[in-house]
């Protein structure tokens, strides 16, 4: 016979719920406290965050006169029609890269051609019970909702194909919108405050993620 | 205030938007206030080691993978700051310097507890606990977490947790004999 003991059980007496009813009670800082933080953050806040990015999004909304001499005017015409052209050739040369490394182990061979590849690296996990799988990672600034696994022929596997730099990233699934797994199979990271991801790194000796 | 997830404010934070990072010390100030006035004893000590942890959490937000944890992610960090903060006021001693008088007090206040100061007496006996057992009793029955959540918040095994909190338990039961009962 099994014996289900706790030596240390919950101690849910009155006692401790009266003394913790006390302890309770709220507390209150100067109420300097906030501006004093807010303070110390503004002074940070450039050298840590993208400061101003959202208006910088907004620019183009901006309603602007631009008064150009003629001359003027034709410079800038030729300056977009050369924008564009380039623009095409950009757009085209990634497009046939990209339709030529389904995964990681062809990328890597891109990169020795190019420094600034991008490589398209495929994501699976598996899990019969899993309803919605997520990526979330350093490359999309592990913020959910932002890069969703698609369930494949095969039941319980899921996968996604991300471009990635090359180098190391971190990385973790989000099952059902809020269980957060480490791939079991890569080689684990941490941060300050106990929360595994996983590793894969981008190059010349990537291989797929599993 | 804001209706966003801290997760939404997070992200608004780190693309620049600093007074989100308003609304998110808002909405956990409390909460981490009534913690660290617990552990160190102390208006003026939370308030520092608040500011501390507060602009720690700023600056790695970045590094705050499970955003939708954001409360027990900041919570570890007040827990690290507390214990930083505890271990150097040991090492001064400014503090409970007196325990023979203020423990006399504490007697005498048994033979009639009131109300009011019924508090302050509880206050003292928490203080006379080890900090990682006052430390456990409060994240378990004052800020009510499972165990699982204070072991993430601070790096204890959940059967050692359950220790402490038992310890912590049995000696404010004596120290509080006549004053609570229950």
């Amino acid at each position: 016979m099994v014996e289900n003991r706790d030596e240390f059980p919950v101690d849910t007496s009155a006692f401790a719920e009266r003394v913790a009813g006390h302890l309770r009670r709220p507390e209150r800082l100067d109420p300097s406290f906030d501006d004093r933080l807010m303070r110390r953050v503004e002074i940070e806040a450039p050298s840590l965050y993208a400061r101003n990015r959202p208006n910088t999004a907004r620019w183009w909304k901006t309603e602007r006169v631009v008064r150009l001499s003629p001359l003027g005017a034709l410079a800038l015409a030729a300056g977009i029609s050369m924008f564009v052209a380039l623009s095409t050739l950009a757009v085209g040369s990634r497009d046939w890269r990209k339709a030529g490394t389904p995964d990681v182990a062809a990328a890597a061979a891109s990169t020795a051609i190019r420094s600034d590849t991008v490589n398209l690296v495929r994501f699976v996990f598996v899990d019969s019970n899993a309803r919605r799988v997520e990526l979330v990672g350093d490359f999309n600034e592990w913020a959910k909702g932002t890069t969703e696994l698609k369930p494949s022929a095969a039941p319980g596997v899921w996968t996604v194909s991300v471009p990635l730099s090359p180098g190391r990233h971190e990385y973790a699934f989000i099952i059902n919108g809020s269980r957060w797994v480490a791939d079991p199979l890569a080689a684990k990271s941490s941060d300050d405050f106990g929360t595994e991801s996983s590793v894969i790194r981008v190059g010349a000796s990537a291989k797929s993620t599993t | 205030m804001s209706e966003q997830s801290d997760a939404q404010l997070i992200a608004e934070i780190l693309g620049g938007d600093v007074e989100s990072f308003r609304v998110l010390v808002y909405r956990h100030r409390d909460t981490c206030t009534r913690f660290a006035v617990r552990m160190l004893g102390s208006h003026a000590d939370a308030d520092d080691v608040l500011q501390s942890a507060f602009m720690r959490a700023y600056r790695g937000l970045s590094k705050c993978r499970d955003r939708d944890r954001f409360g027990g992610w900041l919570y570890r960090i007040v827990v690290n700051e507390c214990r930083t903060f505890a271990s150097r006021q040991r090492q001064r001693d400014l503090r409970f310097v007196n325990d023979g008088e203020l423990l006399d007090r504490a007697e005498a206040k048994k033979d009639e507890p009131s109300a009011e100061d019924m508090s302050e007496q509880i206050d003292f006996a928490l203080s006379k606990l080890p900090r990682e057992q006052r430390e456990a009793f409060l994240l378990k029955h004052v800020e009510e977490m499972s165990y699982e959540d204070m072991s993430a918040a601070t790096g204890v095994s959940v059967p050692a947790l359950k220790m402490r909190v038992k310890r912590a338990s049995d000696t404010l039961r004596r120290l509080l004999e006549g004053v609570v009962y229950g």
